[in-house]
């Protein structure tokens, strides 16, 4: 295949980029738009470091060829935050010390949003099984799980209180 | 990794008509989670990929009549964990399936390229031995059914031909009163099972009327222990029997010792699994 144009929708906004068939779509990501926030760590589909959510679905960007993401919907770490606003995913790890060195953290960030937002309540072992995919080598889990369970909360308070304001 | 050529076929036809063109310079891309990270090692140097993400009615898990129950090429590992009817009628698919830890790698991966793959260890292919699975293979000129346990000849060796490649899996209807379990011995959670075992029994009036056990991770492909499963047949499944079948199946495999287990270690945990698993599904 050669250099192609082809449509991309990154954090809801669209690009025409350049890619031939061999790319995948972290070099993509990182090289071509900058977006730095998504990791290149194992790439080999083992760590989870490079998650990004296409239509919603945590996948491995290290193994998934760019050409193969066009016309989907593509979220970065960088489409969470609204201005300078953190998602209260974002805010929540913040909060309970939950970033070390900070490099899992966004394929964590986006694999817990991918899973909360189907489990609004979950267990911590829910939330455990949900993130196995994403490796730490510094913080132990520990407050990475407690991390999420509180950000459901706050997610949930807050749809709460948005269905209350109705009336 | 190095340049190749990509097709994006839109039907089985197309697609096979380009695997039979480029035979073995050619790789298939279903959900790429085995294909795109040993590309990248340089493993498989493919001169062309053809994907066949794009094809309709691939991805699907439904009941084909009194045939069983099919699940396409493009179904995903997670769409099948998460599904009802397997959770209900085929428990130790959902087993095996829990068993795979990352979500990703189930969200990307299938559960046919799974099988395509056919390492030993596959989780999924010791539960889908137990359950007697199928495949649909389809080429250019024929379509033809084999049961899985034909489908593998030596490690991650299958039957398919260039311009051959597997539609569906097909899980034949389980009979009232079967039940099954699947268990895995593993260093990690994330990690290749050591050995992982799949039982599928039924018992009729106290007594084994119907039983499968699949061993992975201890042979070359994933095995039946059948001379396990005729010291379980037509008797109550006791405390003794179930210790005897155990004792067998532990002879049946051939387990070596690699990185994550010796040879000797793995003889014994094929005894303590298929024990446990007997006894759990019982």
């Amino acid at each position: 295949m050669k250099k192609q144009i082809a449509n991309f929708i990154v954090n809801g906004r669209p690009y025409e980029l350049l890619v031939e068939s061999h790319m995948t779509l972290v070099e993509v990501l990182r090289d071509q738009l900058g977006l730095m926030g998504t990791k290149f760590n194992c790439g080999v589909g083992e760590c989870g470091a490079c998650t990004v959510l296409i239509n919603g679905k945590p996948r491995l960007s290290c193994s998934t060829l760019a050409v193969t993401a066009r016309e989907k919907n593509i979220l970065t770490i960088e489409g969470l935050t609204e201005g300078t606003t953190l998602h209260p995913i974002q805010k929540a790890f913040v909060d309970h010390g939950a970033i070390q060195c900070g490099f899992c953290t966004p394929g964590m960030i986006l694999s817990a949003k991918a899973f909360l937002d189907d489990n609004p309540n979950p267990s911590k072992e829910e939330i455990k099984e949900a993130l196995a995919g994403n490796l730490c080598r510094c913080t132990g889990y520990v407050k990475i799980v407690e991390a999420i369970l509180a950000a459901a909360e706050v997610i949930g308070k807050k749809r709460r209180q948005f269905d209350q304001s109705k009336y | 990794m190095k340049p190749f050529e990509y097709f994006e076929s839109g039907t089985v036809e197309e697609a096979t008509q380009l695997l039979a063109e480029y035979g073995r310079r050619a790789e298939v891309l279903a959900g790429g989670i085995d294909l795109v990270p040993r590309m990248r090692k340089g493993q498989i140097q493919p001169e062309y990929v053809v994907s066949i993400q794009k094809i309709h009615g691939l991805d699907c898990i439904e009941r084909d009549g009194e045939k069983g129950l099919r699940i396409g090429a493009l179904t995903s590992l997670r769409t099948v964990e998460l599904s009802p009817l397997i959770r209900n009628d085929y428990v130790v698919l959902h087993e095996a399936l829990r068993s795979i830890a990352s979500i990703q790698v189930k969200t990307m991966g299938t559960v046919v390229g799974n099988i395509c793959v056919g390492t030993p260890a596959s989780d999924v292919i010791v539960a889908l031995f137990a359950l007697g699975a199928r495949l649909k293979i389809v080429s250019i000129s024929q379509e033809r059914m084999i049961s899985i346990e034909n489908f593998f000849v030596g490690v991650k060796q299958n039957v398919l031909q260039p311009g051959e490649i597997v539609t569906e899996v097909l899980l034949p209807i389980p009979a009232v009163g079967t039940r099954g379990g699947f268990l895995k011995m593993a260093r990690t959670a994330t990690d290749i099972a050591k050995v992982n075992v799949a039982v599928v029994l039924r018992i009729a009036d106290d007594r084994c009327e119907h039983a499968k056990i699949a061993v992975g991770s201890v042979a070359p492909t994933v095995i039946r222990a059948k001379g396990a499963e005729e010291i379980l047949k037509g008797k109550k499944p006791g405390k003794e029997i179930i210790k005897e079948a155990a004792e067998v199946a532990a002879k049946e495999g051939n387990p070596i010792t690699d990185i994550r287990s010796t040879g000797e270690y793995r003889k014994e945990i094929i005894k303590v699994l298929v024990r446990r698993a007997v006894e759990r599904v019982i």
